[in-house]
């Protein structure tokens, strides 16, 4: 991409060498979310090891298969999602909001299966018995938060592409790749630490 | 076509850059400004208000104390006032002052450049201080203020002993505020990767901004545990969550854990931009560099860093292993070194200088020796034994005010005085200045160290009364009277400045001979900071003469005037290479109604209308996407 452009700054211009403004506003903010899932992470094993028995008596052990598969999914979608950023590097907006719409019917699906699992199991942890059911929900639930927002992002950003392919978009959808491998990424982090129960 | 002279040429430029930047006047103007000076001065006065609320509180706490069995506050109403005191000083006046006031108007001048990174979302940060700080007081108004102290520890702050929503005020306040210190840090820190002046590379960047990095950092990473600790608290006490209830499996030294994790930095992220402000005044007021410029930046940075792993010594007294306390004093001892190195290059400078003894320099001065007594008894607390006699007692009040009051509240004011005239375009009254500072110092050092002497005979902190017999009736009303001393000297200050403001002698662009990038603009700066954008050759910009006159040709010739827009140029991240011409947003009310839409979800949360607080969510992330609609023509 063309380094942006503007009145007398355009002698100057050149192509840009380093990270735009708006990837390091993300860089920071997934930074910063890092800490707090970290603390919440951290929480869950503080915890965990002061307590004699975990899960408690009467909750059985958290599945481990079915939740380490949709973590993976979850993974695998940022590679549409990183490949849609690259095609609207080159300007291709129709691939970008093909591969933005794959990556969103997938996470969609994972949501919602998530929150299938969760009602399933709302029944056996209960978040008001125990720390462990406490702990259990919230970071879940706080994971689930950091997926429907991420895709409220990416409709978005295929709304945007649908007019056309700025340099802002470009940047938009820079931004929203890197959103979505630290939500993957997090996930991962999140199911390995409900399933290290089992 | 007649040629036109440099001058004419100049002023032409000149006066296109005023038209491009101009925002609208009046109110409006002030509602939906994106301009880095405004905000900087709306979170200045808001900062000064609640400053004021958190002094009222003070003297309303000393007053209670004058005597033994006085009633002038209820048990109730002191418990409220220590809280509120604590939460307003730490959360709505020094770090909003620091990084919100001084961070935003002076860090952008001092690199040259011409906005903040993000000024939609540098808006967006001041509109929901604002409403936090409102939120908070909120609960005084209605005769719910929070009344657990400032760091709030459970099981007091459960439901069950705290079963009003003062804690609720405190909980949802805390992580409402902190929305707004996240979204200035990332601005501050964008702002210092890519917006500096060409040639102004990492070595080259002034000791202020080193520290104002440093600080956005640090509260990158600690604000999440507070986010995450008060969170917990808040599901534990309405929805029955079983975090820190030991009924369920919980634990109480969860909290501590978390708020500590945040807690000790937040120290460092309090004195860390005091650092900065006086890394600026003293060279300008010695006539010389910086002594171990490196070293001193360096030691910035590792301050913010080490100030993470020292939490445990606020824990020595509930009864961890042995080991892990010990780990801590050994971190807690550590971190004397880089704020020894500060220290004695301070020390140093002033002393192979040749001082100038101005107002700034003398709040420096004082700083200097309140810190160096507030250093030394924190470091008596890294000795686990002395620590768990002294913990809760008045040593731990005197320790902390040195620091927090003494370190980080001294330069504050040092820098108000110092970069007054650039602001408001007027000299203070350098007398006063100084009868101001005196005052303000005496009264500091009357209120505060006679609290060493009550810690250390047993007076705890926090109590309400104390008996007659006690022991303490001549310690107190010493404190008393020096906490109304304090005031008088903060009082003649804000007299002597007020009147200035409208009175006092017009100030020159640079009246100390300052050496930062801030000085080279006029007094007020316009609104575009800078017709030229700076040349920079070192760390001193402002004592390179050649550049200097190298800027006002190149505004003749309209080099890096860039005045085609909003514009603003983006360099490379270590050696400042110009890289792109940036298109910046300006005027926008998005930010304002965003943040209303935030404080929505906050008080239905408070209220416990949890669907409509998530109406009011959907609605801010509709605003948000209006927000956006708007593109620059470049990317951002």
């Amino acid at each position: 991409m063309s380094g942006a452009v503007a009145g007398e700054g355009a002698a100057a211009a050149t192509e840009r060498r380093t990270i735009a403004n708006g990837v390091w506003g993300m860089a920071l903010l997934i930074a910063t979310e890092t800490a707090l899932f970290g603390t919440l992470i951290a929480t869950y094993f503080y915890l965990r090891f002061s307590s004699p028995r975990w899960p408690p008596a009467g909750i059985a052990a958290p599945s481990v298969a079915l939740p380490l598969a949709l973590a993976g999914l979850l993974v695998l979608t940022t590679i549409p999602v990183t490949a849609a950023a690259r095609a609207s590097r080159r300007e291709r907006a129709g691939t970008a909001i093909g591969l933005l719409a794959v990556a969103l019917v997938l996470q969609a699906g994972y949501l919602a299966w998530q929150i299938v699992l969760f009602a399933r199991d709302a029944g056996a942890v209960e978040p008001k018995a125990t720390a462990y059911g406490s702990v259990y929900d919230t970071l879940l639930l706080v994971h689930h938060a950091h997926v429907a927002l991420g895709l409220l992002l990416s409709l978005w950003l295929i709304a945007r592409l649908a007019r056309g392919v700025t340099p802002y978009r470009v940047v938009t959808a820079d931004v929203v790749a890197l959103y979505w491998v630290f939500v993957a990424v997090v996930g991962m982090a999140v199911t390995a630490t409900v399933v290290s129960a089992a | 076509m007649t040629a036109l002279d440099e001058p004419t040429l100049a002023r032409l430029r000149t006066e296109r850059l005023e038209r491009v930047w101009a925002e609208r006047s009046g109110l409006l103007g002030w509602l939906t400004t994106t301009n880095h000076k405004r905000i900087g001065l709306m979170f200045f006065f808001t900062a000064l208000a609640f400053f004021l609320a958190g002094g009222v509180e003070a003297l309303l706490i000393r007053t209670q104390l004058i005597g033994p069995n006085e009633h002038v506050l209820s048990p109730q109403a002191y418990n409220e006032a220590f809280t509120l005191h604590g939460v307003t000083m730490i959360f709505l006046f020094v770090v909003p002052i620091s990084i919100g006031a001084f961070g935003n108007y002076l860090l952008p001048l001092m690199i040259g450049a011409r906005d903040l990174a993000f000024p939609r979302l540098n808006a967006f940060s001041y509109w929901v201080y604002l409403a936090a700080g409102l939120f908070v007081y909120t609960g005084l108004a209605i005769g719910q203020a929070p009344d657990t102290g400032w760091f709030s520890y459970v099981p007091l702050a459960s439901k069950q002993y705290s079963p009003g929503a003062g804690v609720d005020f405190y909980a949802l306040g805390l992580i409402f505020t902190g929305v707004s210190s996240t979204a200035t840090a990332i601005n501050l820190i964008v702002t210092t990767f890519k917006l500096r002046a060409p040639g102004m590379s990492l070595n080259r960047m002034p000791l202020f901004c080193y520290a104002f990095l440093a600080v956005s950092f640090a509260l990158l990473f600690a604000l999440p545990p507070l986010t995450v600790a008060t969170m917990l608290l808040e599901l534990d006490r309405r929805l029955g969550f079983e975090f820190y209830d030991v009924t369920g499996g919980g634990l109480p030294l969860l909290w501590q854990h978390l708020f500590w994790i945040f807690g000790h930095p937040e120290v460092y992220i309090i004195i860390l931009p005091a650092f900065g402000i006086a890394t600026s005044i003293i060279p300008t007021f010695t006539r010389r560099r910086m002594v171990a410029f490196p070293l001193v930046a360096v030691a910035e940075i590792l301050v913010a860093f080490i100030g993470f792993g020292v939490w445990v010594h606020h824990m020595f007294a509930v009864g961890l292993p042995t080991i892990t306390t010990i780990y801590f004093a050994a971190a807690s001892l550590v971190i004397v070194i880089p704020s020894g190195i500060q220290l004695f290059a301070w020390i140093t400078t002033i002393l192979t200088g040749t001082p100038i003894f101005k107002t700034p320099l003398l709040w420096i001065l004082g700083f200097i020796v309140l810190f160096i007594v507030g250093g030394l008894s924190g470091i008596m607390f890294a000795a686990i034994p002395f620590d768990q006699q002294a913990t809760d007692s008045y040593f731990v009040v005197a320790h902390f005010h040195y620091v927090i009051f003494g370190a980080a509240v001294f330069p504050i004011l040092g820098g108000i005085y110092y970069w007054f005239p650039k602001v408001t375009g007027r000299m203070y009254h350098e007398r006063w200045g100084q009868a101001s500072f005196w005052l303000t110092f005496a009264g500091t050092m009357v209120t505060f160290f006679p609290m060493h002497v009550a810690g250390l005979e047993g007076m705890p902190r926090r109590v309400y009364t104390y008996a007659s017999g006690a022991g303490w009736s001549g310690l107190n009303l010493t404190e008393t009277l020096g906490a109304y001393l304090l005031a008088a000297g903060l009082l003649t200050m804000t007299v002597n400045l007020v009147a200035s403001a409208f009175r006092g002698a017009l100030a020159p662009d640079d009246p100390w001979h300052g050496d930062t990038l801030e000085w080279a603009t006029t007094s007020p700066p316009p609104a575009y900071n800078f017709a030229v954008i700076p040349t920079v050759t070192s760390a001193y910009p402002l004592w390179d003469d050649a550049d200097r006159v190298a800027d006002r040709r190149r505004l003749a010739r309209g080099e890096m005037v860039l005045a085609g827009g909003h514009e603003q140029p983006a360099s490379t991240t270590l050696d400042a290479e110009l890289d792109e011409i940036l298109e910046m947003p300006s005027e926008s009310p998005w930010p304002l109604f965003a943040a209303l839409a935030l404080a929505g979800v906050f008080v239905m949360l408070l209220t416990g209308h949890v669907a409509i607080a998530l109406g009011f969510g959907a609605v801010a992330v509709a605003l948000l996407a209006c927000w956006h609609v708007w593109e620059p023509e470049g990317a951002a």
